[in-house]
């Protein structure tokens, strides 16, 4: 079974919203609140439980404005987010019930019926991706379309795409194929054009990658996302040392009043 | 024919405008101020703003059942050691009656906020199908369960004892469940601070070299503050436990206060710093304040040390309710992720 | 584009990727400018002055496709010497007639061509009704006329056609469309240095250009420009009309506007045209084109209405066809409704409540009838403006009170009926029913049969003569299934065509007869349905880069229309790299990649014989538009159009300028309807109305909502009715971004949050600073997401053409905070719009009338 991944491409993006709509349809995710934002044309403003495909509208300008007919100072681009499936999950770590696995296409998958809604995936996750639904108990997220994988079919959010921002493939592929764009893109004169897929940091790389204009966090990706199992050294440790603490300091503290109630 | 003649644009009308275009042109920059609608600046996304300050990070989703287990739990762990040591040590019997039945107590509550807290309380079992040494709410739900059985089982079979007197079976439940409850109980006392500070919450994470002494201490004042209120006001063994754990949440507190950096914020300000400093105090400085001055008026004056005492545990649980809260603004605050800095 | 046909923008996106150049000419800053190379932000209303300027500069610069030009359009022919251009009548042409509003089109013909009858022909030019074919052949003979191939003669149309634009100048684009110089010139050179014979460039267009008071003429404009530029009829040219609702191409090709017939046959008027079915023949046939053929259009027509009825001697049937009395466009009938001219109302797929001009008139007019038909799949406003409408909650309106009975009954959605889609591209595919249509909805197949039916049957028992067309129709749709459903595919074989005698389908348009013996329910789709198994509309198996083998493109499956213009004169490509068509020296025929919309054995030498000739036989072996008696595009348009055979740049019919080229400020022929009930500002400068409205679509709703607003997940992407400003008209009036603010026009106060963005940005319009505001247009008062009925704000006005509103234009005021009463509807006039609203008093004196007994409309029979 091929290990799969996504590489959404802003460049190609014209922030139809269509994955975000295909991936609602094909999964039945609930009703995200009929809010209106005020930030551009986003009124979903991330992923969550109740949006898994979320298209981002970077919309930039410089500011104050030139006014009159300064045609050329507007940017606007759009990305569509998603769950990272990352490489070393914080979300599949933490998962105490061992509902969240992962799956031959290397994809990270919460299974619905394990799930016991204890939330911890939610903080463990380094891209604020995965979270409780409230009504429901459980937690959702992507499930990177593991039933239509199975079945041998696109992810619908990929499918449903007009402009083929959103590529779906064998991993490997795609990451040539990310860097000959940018490369591409950069000799078209878009100088800014990066891939972003931290393999640097501890999250060892993403089933998710995304090619974005300019510094990405614009697009609220982060730098350095770190999956918190790196901190668990750390912590016990210091619990190890505080369990001494309180065994030693106990121990002395009781020794030290035996003869005085003997007497 | 309408001839039409193009004019220049009406100079003193627009003349703000004008200068902001002419700063532009010659500088390349504006640093005028340029216009500002009621509002303004309004949302952008951008590497100075993040995206529109929508926050990265998912804020937890748990409710007021965790800080009280976090407490219930701590004072538990903190209990059971207690207890398992005094008996060890053939100190009060009462003492270690108390000590026990408070770890009992911890340990039939701690579960139940627990389930209480789950999405879906049926599913609780569910927990028990793995073991994942990597992740710490496995390890802590084995822990509890193992702490559970054994404080369970010692309090019962020490009042059993009690009632019927001496028997081997009942000896070897005490025995065992004093021994596990003490065994569990120490990691129980401060796995919270493991638990929150392997994630993804900053103003947690940064912490995670700390939050379990500190949760683990903060345990042990509030158990010593309620073996005092159930009477041990005169055991020194628990003063000087006391004493110590208030002289750690001191330090804790210096070292809180005194740290630099953006990540902390949430430990330092706003309504989630105040919990957390108000925590402080009644745990460190104020505990360390009566506690010193009923040594120091001879007699142990047991007044002081119930206020002490009172302290301790409000100081407790606050704390557990200002860290669960600093985490909920820490992960609200959209720059740390994206390392903005103003 | 991006934004309203994402899906169609997949290819403009692959064109980008491989080196194509975009051109975005919006007043917004759109998903569409954000891909595109260039963004253009003009003034709302002022293409013309903008694509004038163009062909200008492709005039003066010479950078038209000289031989294209010369061969293939009309610049060479020579104008009446009476002709009077707008430059020389102050914005009007010549035989304007003040007094009945009209042009009288004399003398706009070619020199030398004699009017085709002597008589005056008010027919078309009365009641509306541009949709049918052109009006080319009812106006003049093509023959006979001069030209003069070197173009010099100062009365031909090239030379005509360059004074006409002489004054459209870059600085004129600069100071009254706000498009700086610079960006124009740079918009000039992509777009001209993107054409040629190595070369093509194409213009995709919707309701930016076509809902204005003169939109025909600003895509008259783009033709223009592009038959300059060689770029019709041509690979990767042409204009491209990106329709609406899906095969709304199909609903004008089988009709279901009022002043045609399939395959736009023109429709009867009354009083004008003849009740002789030679004499509507003679009128309408042209002797040369594709036209010449009228006759066994009309008859096969006729055929497939009445069957065995329709004989010689009875003219097919001629006069059982219903003739148009009148003005029955939509705002027509409209307002005849609102003067209580109507019974009764069908609305079948559509939410005029929220989507037609004038919100509260469509609103209140329904209120005047007997009863009330909607066919939806949602409750809409329409639906339900006796009960949640604006008017109710003001008190204008009374629920008790409301006469109109209204029958909802509940539509089958795309998906659960089977049927074509008529595309854009003019391809027809076809799809099978997914799922069986939930409870009691019925697709319209089925409601217009059965009802059809019910109506045939009421009609027998009683023979009068009036009934007699009705007796005489055929209604024999083989059905099938529960619900007897007739078979659509069946349907589709008789739009098709098929020989009388033997039933046996018809393969080709030029099999159609005049005599009779053949049926044919829409000339153009003939060959759709070739034999009795083929349904070439279902057809899957693309077999070349233009898709032929997917679905089939009418006519003849031709995908390129007038593809013989991609050769030259002498039947070779114009370039190796853009051919499409052209003559086979050895098989002697064309051929090529496209289906040839060319008579196949035409040799390119075949001298034309305008004289006498007859079809495109006549049209000799070098003249690729076929449609046009003279087979050439037209530059110039001789007779069809209401407004003058050029275009020319008129304001909006309110405007915040005054018209910088004429006196005459508006297209004259435009119709305002001002009525009390549908008033307007002054027609410029109005100092209440200091700002550019414009309205549009988001890629997230749809229209009037039903479809969009009534679903979780497209309503929670755009909740809420917004308006975009600028920062600095923010600035100006203190509007809040997030906050409210209140839009008034002269009908309607409405309001709606606030979008401070960058994206709307001030224009300098001849040295003032013009402020433009948008508001997308898809809330109303049913449905998930709600909000203030945009359109009750606009005016019903038509084009005098095709009768569309001026949605993209007008003028408005704006001001910080939420309007007088509550949420959820239509505002009672501010104090500062109180006297320019007179509607509400009309609506109370028809509310004191006593109300029509409830039930009288009933329809027994349903
Ligand atoms: N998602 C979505 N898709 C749709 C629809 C929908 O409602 N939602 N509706 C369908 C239908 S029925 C139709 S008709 C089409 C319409 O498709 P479009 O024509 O694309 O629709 P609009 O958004 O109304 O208008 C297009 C643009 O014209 C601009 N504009 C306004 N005034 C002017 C002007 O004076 N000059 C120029 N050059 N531009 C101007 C507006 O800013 C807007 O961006 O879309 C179809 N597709
Ligand atoms: N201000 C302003 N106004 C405009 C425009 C603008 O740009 N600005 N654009 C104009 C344009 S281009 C258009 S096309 C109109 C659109 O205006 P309308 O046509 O009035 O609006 P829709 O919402 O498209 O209405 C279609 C209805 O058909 C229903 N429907 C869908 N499928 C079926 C079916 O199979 N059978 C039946 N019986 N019903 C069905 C839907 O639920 C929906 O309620 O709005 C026009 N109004
Ligand atoms: S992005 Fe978050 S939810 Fe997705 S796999 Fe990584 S850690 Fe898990
Ligand atoms: S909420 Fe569900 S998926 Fe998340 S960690 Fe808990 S059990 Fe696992
Ligand atoms: S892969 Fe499937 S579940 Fe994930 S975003 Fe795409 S459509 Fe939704
Ligand atoms: S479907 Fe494709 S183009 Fe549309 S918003 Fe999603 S990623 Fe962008
Ligand atoms: S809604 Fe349908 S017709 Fe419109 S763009 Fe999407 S796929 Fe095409
Ligand atoms: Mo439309």
């Amino acid at each position: 079974m091929a290990v799969t991944a996504f590489l959404t491409d802003s460049t190609l993006c014209i922030g139809c919203k269509a994955c975000e709509v295909a991936c609602k349809e094909w999964n039945g995710v609930s009703e995200d609140g009929l809010d209106w934002s005020g930030f551009s044309y986003d009124n979903t403003g991330a992923v969550g439980h109740s949006t898994w495909r979320h298209v981002k509208f970077v919309e930039n300008a410089p500011e104050p404005g030139f006014g009159g007919n300064a045609a050329e100072l507007n940017s606007w681009s759009f990305s569509s987010d998603v769950c990272k499936h990352c490489e070393n999950a914080g979300c599949l770590e933490a998962c105490p019930t061992g509902a969240i696995v992962r799956t031959e296409f290397g994809g990270v998958f919460v299974q619905p019926d394990i799930c016991n809604g204890c939330g911890y995936c939610v903080v463990a996750c380094p891209f604020g991706v995965v979270e409780r639904n409230p009504d429901d108990g459980r937690a959702f997220k992507c499930t990177f379309c593991y039933d239509r994988q199975k079945v041998g079919l696109k992810p619908a959010c990929a499918k449903a795409c007009p402009t083929e921002s959103i590529k779906f493939g064998e991993i490997e592929t795609l990451r040539a194929d990310a860097r000959a764009r940018v490369e591409e893109l950069q000799q078209r004169g878009m100088d800014d054009a990066n891939l972003y897929d931290p393999t640097e940091t501890s999250v060892g790389g993403t089933h998710a990658m995304f090619i974005v204009r300019g510094d990405a966090r614009a697009y609220n990706l982060p730098p350095k996302p770190e999956v918190p199992t790196i901190y668990l050294k750390k912590a016990w440790t210091a619990s190890a040392i505080g369990a001494a603490v309180l065994l030693g300091g106990t121990l002395a503290a009781f020794l030290a009043e035996r003869p005085r109630s003997r007497r | 024919m309408t001839a039409s003649r193009l004019q220049l644009p009406v100079v003193d009308k627009e003349q703000r405008l004008i200068e902001i275009r002419r700063e532009a042109e010659d500088r390349g920059r504006i640093d005028s101020r340029g216009i500002r609608p009621a509002g303004a600046p309004f949302p952008r996304a951008s590497v100075e703003t993040g995206y529109y300050g929508i926050p990265l990070l998912k804020r937890p989703s748990w409710t007021w059942e965790i800080p009280l287990y976090f407490f219930v739990g701590g004072a538990a762990g903190a209990s059971a050691v207690i207890g398992a040591i005094a008996s060890y040590t053939g100190a009060d019997r009462r003492l270690v009656r108390h000590a026990r039945w408070i770890a009992a107590a911890g340990s039939v509550l701690s579960p139940a906020l627990l389930i209480s807290d789950l999405g879906r309380p049926s599913r609780f079992l569910n927990m028990l199908r793995v073991f994942k040494a990597q992740s710490p709410m496995s390890v802590g739900v084995w822990t509890l369960l193992g702490f559970s059985g054994g404080s369970v089982a010692a309090a019962f079979a020490g009042s059993m004892r009690e009632r019927y007197g001496e028997s081997l079976p009942i000896r070897i439940l005490e025995n065992a469940g004093e021994a596990a409850s003490l065994l569990f109980g120490l990691p129980f006392s401060n796995y919270t601070g493991v638990l929150i500070g392997a994630t993804a919450i900053p103003a947690w994470n940064e912490n995670a070299g700390e939050l379990p002494i500190h949760f683990g201490m903060s345990g042990l004042a509030a158990s010593v503050g309620l073996l005092e209120l159930m009477g041990h006001r005169r055991s020194r063994a628990l003063q000087m436990l006391g004493l110590g754990a208030a002289v750690f949440e001191c330090w804790e507190g210096w070292r809180l206060e005194s740290r630099k950096s953006s990540a902390p914020e949430p430990l330092q300000h706003g309504s989630s710093g105040g919990i957390i400093r108000a925590g402080g105090i009644l745990s460190g400085p104020l505990p360390l304040a009566l506690r010193s001055a009923s040594m120091l008026s001879g007699g142990n004056s047991t007044a002081l040390r119930k206020w002490a005492a009172i302290s301790a545990i409000a100081g407790s649980l606050l704390t557990r309710i200002g860290w669960i809260h600093a985490g909920h603004v820490s992960a609200q605050d959209w720059r740390e992720p994206l390392r903005i800095r103003e | 584009m991006a934004e309203n046909h994402p899906v169609g923008f997949q290819w403009v996106m692959e064109a980008r990727e491989r080196g194509a150049k975009i051109i975005h000419v919006d007043p917004r800053f759109t998903r569409t400018s954000a891909m595109a190379d260039i963004w253009v932000p003009l003034r709302a209303g002022s293409d013309i002055l903008f694509l004038g300027a163009l062909v200008n500069y492709v005039l003066t610069n010479n950078k038209e496709f000289r031989e294209y030009v010369v061969r293939y359009t009309n610049a060479p022919t020579i104008l009446r010497d009476d002709f009077k251009d707008t430059e020389d009548l102050d914005g009007l042409f010549s035989g304007w007639d003040a007094e009945q509003k009209k042009y009288d089109p004399g003398t706009w013909l070619y020199r030398s061509a004699p009017r085709k009858d002597g008589r005056e022909f008010p027919g078309h030019a009365e009641a509306g009704g541009g949709h049918g074919k052109d009006r080319g052949g009812e106006a003049q003979e093509v023959t006979n006329f001069d030209w003069d191939f070197s173009m010099e003669d100062p009365q031909c149309v090239f030379q005509v056609l360059k004074r006409h634009f002489s004054r459209y100048t870059p600085e004129m684009v600069e100071g009254y469309c706000g498009v700086p110089k610079d960006v124009f010139l740079k918009t000039a050179e992509a777009f001209t240095s993107a054409s040629g014979p190595e070369k093509t460039a194409a213009i995709c267009y919707a309701v930016g250009w076509t809902q204005h008071s003169k939109g025909v003429q600003i895509i008259r404009t783009a033709a223009i420009l592009q038959l300059l530029l060689g770029n019709i009829g041509r690979p990767g040219g042409g204009i491209l009309a990106l329709r609406g609702h899906a095969s709304i191409q199909g609903s004008t090709d089988v009709s279901t506007l009022y002043d045609i017939f399939p395959g736009y046959l023109p429709m009867p008027f009354f009083g004008a045209d003849s009740h002789k079915l030679k004499e509507y023949i003679k009128k309408h046939r042209v002797r040369i084109g594709l036209w010449s053929n009228f006759d066994a259009y009309i008859i096969s027509l006729l055929k497939a209405y009445y069957g065995d009825a329709a004989t010689k001697d009875n003219d097919f049937g001629f006069n059982w066809l219903p003739r148009v009395t009148g003005d029955h466009s939509h705002y027509g009938y409209w307002l005849d409704m609102q003067d209580g001219k109507m019974e009764g109302l069908f609305v079948m797929g559509q939410n005029p409540a929220v989507g037609a001009a004038n919100g509260r008139l469509e609103r209140t007019a329904l209120s005047k009838l007997k009863w009330l038909v909607v066919r939806d799949m949602v409750e809409t406003e329409t639906a339900s403006f006796w009960l949640d409408s604006p008017e109710v909650k003001r008190g204008e309106l009374v629920p008790e009170k409301i006469a109109t009975e209204v029958f909802l009954f509940p539509a089958a959605g795309t998906a659960e009926k089977s049927g074509t889609f008529t595309n854009t591209q003019r391809l027809l595919q076809y799809r099978n029913k997914a799922v069986e249509a939930p409870g009691d909805s019925r697709n319209e197949t089925w409601f217009m049969y059965h009802l059809g039916r019910r109506i045939k049957e009421k009609a027998k028992r009683n023979p009068a003569p009036k009934n007699a067309g009705l007796n005489a129709l055929t209604w024999d749709y083989p059905v099938e299934g529960e619900h007897r459903e007739p078979r659509v595919e069946d349907v589709l074989k008789e739009i098709n065509g098929w020989t009388v005698s033997d039933r046996k389908q018809l393969p080709h348009i030029q099999n159609l007869k005049n005599d009779g013996s053949t049926a044919c329910g829409a000339w153009i789709y003939c060959g759709v349905f070739p034999e009795a198994n083929r349904n070439r509309a279902n057809e899957r198996a693309p077999k070349d880069l233009l898709g032929h083998g997917w679905g089939f493109s009418w006519p003849n499956d031709c995908r390129i229309i007038y593809n013989r213009a991609s050769a030259r004169p002498d039947g070779t490509p114009w370039s190796e790299r853009k051919k499409l068509v052209w003559w086979d020296k050895d098989k002697k025929e064309w051929t090529g990649l496209d289906n040839p919309d060319y008579k196949k054995d035409l040799a390119p030498d075949t001298p034309d014989n305008l004289d006498s000739g007859v079809g495109v036989t006549g049209l000799g072996g070098a003249r690729p538009f076929t449609l046009h008696s003279d087979g050439v595009g037209w530059l110039y348009v001789a007779s069809g159009l209401k407004d003058g055979p050029l275009p020319t740049h008129y304001e909006p019919l309110e405007s915040v300028v005054k018209n910088p080229l004429y006196a005459q400020q508006n297209d004259p022929a435009a119709q305002k309807k001002e009525r009390p009930d549908n008033p307007y500002a002054e027609s410029f400068g109005d100092p209440r109305y200091p700002y550019v409205l414009t309205t549009y679509r988001l890629t997230e709703q749809h229209t009037a909502g039903g479809m969009t607003r009534t679903l979780s997940h497209l309503a929670e992407l755009q909740p809420e009715l917004f308006t975009e400003v600028s920062p600095e008209l923010a600035d100006e009036i203190g509007l809040e971004h997030g906050g409210w603010a209140r839009i008034s026009t002269a009908r309607a106060t409405i309001e709606a949050r606030v979008l401070v963005t960058r994206r709307m940005r001030p224009l300098w319009i001849n040295g003032e600073r013009i402020h433009q505001v948008g508001l997308p247009y898809h809330w109303g008062y049913k449905g998930k997401a709600k909000g203030d009925v945009v359109n009750d704000l606009l005016a019903i006005s038509e084009e005098p053409n095709v009768r569309i509103m001026e949605t993209k234009a007008l003028m408005c005021s704006v001001a910080p905070g939420r309007r007088a009463c509550g949420t959820g509807g239509s505002p009672v006039p501010s104090e500062q719009d109180q006297d320019s609203l007179t509607a509400p008093d009309f609506v109370r004196a028809e509310q004191a009338k006593p109300p029509v007994p409830h039930g009288s409309g009933r329809l027994t029979w349903l």
